[in-house]
């Protein structure tokens, strides 16, 4: 099987029912998606499957054969930061840091679709991702101002 | 002071932004072993079998460990407060709760771990389970520890060891002259703090001999005492790679993942990770308490509280952990923001069949808190009284003092409790809105009440 991560073309081993997080981490080494519950309720493992946001622990790698994948390693690095991650960090929207590269890719997926989000549609987008550091007011603002920056 | 009130940079923020900051689960570690627990499926039984050799010889599994290959098993966290040791790194003859742990594998893989982990051979015996506070004083009640059913070691010269207790001034006159009695019971029930990320910890065996450990620890050097403690080692054998942690609240304090991934290390020689499930964190590690709490308070019509009678039970689960602390905490708080002049306060922490709790938050305050501010809500609703005025009339005020005699120099409960009404959109009377936090006088002061409420003249000193 085949995936596309991050612009690289990956021939994997891993076989067809393993979950997308363990190929990236344990086989690519891609470590941003986390393993937060391994059940589909944290949203700490998504990365965007041909840009739509997914849950890699619930995602079979036979079902994304041949994908391009976009972990947050795709967005951007610290020497170019994506206006998404630029928010996250100057508005402290990532306090511990475990949650945020779902976070963020789902948000860069969110403002692909629109770009000028209201309260509500950030709220709904990011419902599936759960912080219990910053009770989420700092992330919604970061959202808001990587929405309104990117104008 | 630079910082306050200024947005400064975080110091870790560029890589929590870019996914590149290193949490334990992030390292990769060459030919590292996975590590899974067996747990007890019962509330309470003994443990008639336990046979590890049929897990040994699952293919890819590495080591398996009991109580056995603990050199101190039974350790203490809290021994430094005054809290003996009381709880098995891994269950000896018996389990106490559902979820504790009797043996760990380590393997090539989860799976093999897993497989290693369903062939152990265990049976036990089951005992009849206590599974709420409030039936552990009956003389029939399953025995839950081998302690008794509360913790029996507080101590101190002037308090019975069992239970904190605290006797302030005359609370029977109170009650007398009360004008009504308010009671409550209040139960705030457990809470698992639920971080993110789960309890994982990796420890690679150095070829110097030294044992590196990578750990989400929220006390580094806590645990690292505790690893040289349960493994028999001096402190310089031991290299802690942490302060990375997806969230902690509390929940990692408890060091139970180091020492276990450590002796595996040692016996296997490889380095071994063990990272719990959702399902693990929720059941099997620790939360805040449950608590039950039943008060009296004696109040007059116009709502002074003359004096409070308690009754805290704190479900400490199946071990005292750092219960004893949470209880004696509680104490220092039974009467919130207020200067209650008579106190009758009895404090025990409870054992049962559960999961053991442990520290979230300012534990032990917190649950006070809500039970206290229900209860002013409560007394208002009684008489009849506003309840943000019920609050400020019996707001500490400067030179009271706490239910363990600390006298107040700086309180803040009439500021707060103003700004709170504001912030709500409150009208408050004028005698109210002007209150300050300065000594009682005039009719905010029944004569009664002269030197029971602090010292008048604190306010000089």
């Amino acid at each position: 099987m085949k995936l596309n991560v991050n612009g690289v073309e990956h021939a994997l081993e891993s076989g067809a029912l393993t979950p997308l997080l363990h190929v990236l981490r344990e086989e690519l080494g891609v470590t941003s998606p986390k393993a937060g519950c391994q059940s589909g309720g944290c949203g700490a493992c998504t990365v965007l499957v041909d840009g739509e946001p997914r849950r890699s622990c619930l995602t079979p790698l036979g079902a994304v054969d041949g994908a391009e994948v976009t972990t947050i390693e795709g967005i951007g690095d610290a020497h170019d930061l994506h206006p998404v991650q630029e928010a996250f960090h100057t508005l402290h929207a990532a306090q511990c840091g475990f949650c945020t590269p779902g976070m963020i890719v789902a948000t860069v997926a969110l403002l692909k679709r629109l770009p000028q989000p209201g309260r509500r549609e950030i709220e709904r987008a990011l419902s599936g991702h759960i912080c219990r550091c910053t009770g989420y007011v700092k992330i919604v603002e970061a959202v808001e101002a990587a929405a309104g920056g990117s104008r | 002071m630079r910082a306050v009130g200024a947005r400064v940079e975080k110091v870790d923020g560029i890589g929590h932004v870019t996914g590149q900051t290193t949490f334990v689960d992030d390292w990769r570690i060459p030919g590292m072993l996975w590590a899974k627990v067996l747990r007890s499926p019962h509330d309470h039984a003994a443990i008639t079998k336990l046979d590890v050799a049929p897990a040994l010889a699952v293919p890819g599994v590495r080591a398996v460990i009991t109580h056995e290959d603990v050199p101190k098993n039974v350790l203490g966290h809290l021994e430094g407060l005054g809290v003996p040791a009381d709880e098995p790194l891994l269950a000896e003859s018996d389990v106490r709760w559902k979820g504790q742990p009797i043996a760990v594998v380590a393997a090539d893989s989860e799976e093999a771990a897993l497989a290693g982990v369903a062939a152990i051979g265990v049976s036990f015996e089951e005992r009849p389970a206590l599974l709420d506070v409030r039936l552990a004083f009956e003389a029939d009640a399953p025995k839950a520890h081998h302690w008794g059913n509360w913790f029996p070691h507080f101590g101190g010269p002037d308090t019975p060891p069992d239970h904190r207790k605290i006797r302030k001034g005359d609370i029977d006159a109170a009650f007398e002259q009360a004008d009504a009695i308010v009671q409550g019971v209040y139960r705030p029930n457990a809470i698992e703090q639920m971080p993110v990320e789960p309890q994982v910890c990796a420890c690679v065996p150095e070829s110097n001999g030294r044992l590196t450990i990578h750990s989400c620890t929220q006390g580094v050097y806590f645990t690292m005492g505790i690893v040289a403690g349960h493994l028999g080692v001096p402190l310089n054998r031991l290299k802690f790679i942490a302060g990375t942690v997806g969230g902690g609240f509390g929940g990692k304090v408890e060091s139970w993942t180091e020492p276990v991934v450590a002796l595996l290390a040692l016996k296997t020689g490889k380095p071994v990770k063990l990272r719990f499930t959702r399902e693990e964190e929720f059941l099997c590690t620790s939360t805040r308490a449950p608590w039950h709490i039943e008060i009296a308070d004696a109040v007059t019509s116009d709502g002074w509280i003359l004096g409070r009678k308690m009754l805290t039970l704190h479900d400490a689960g199946a071990y005292a952990r750092f219960s004893p602390y949470g209880v004696t905490k509680h104490s220092f708080h039974i009467a919130g923001s207020y200067a209650i002049p008579n106190i009758h306060f009895d404090g025990y922490v409870v054992f049962t069949n559960r999961t053991p709790t442990s520290a979230m938050r300012g534990f032990g305050v917190t649950s006070v808190s809500w039970t206290i501010e229900t209860q002013m809500s409560r007394i208002a609703s009684v008489l009849g009284l506003d309840p943000y005025e019920v609050r400020l009339r019996n707001a500490s005020r400067i030179g009271d003092t706490t239910p363990n005699w600390v006298t107040l120099h700086d309180p803040s409960s009439v500021p707060v409790i103003q700004a709170a009404a504001e912030a709500a959109g409150v009208e408050l009377t004028a005698d109210y809105r002007t209150m300050t936090r300065d000594p009682r006088s005039g009719d905010l002061l029944p004569e009664w009440l002269e030197g029971q409420l602090g010292d008048l003249d604190a306010k000089e000193s």
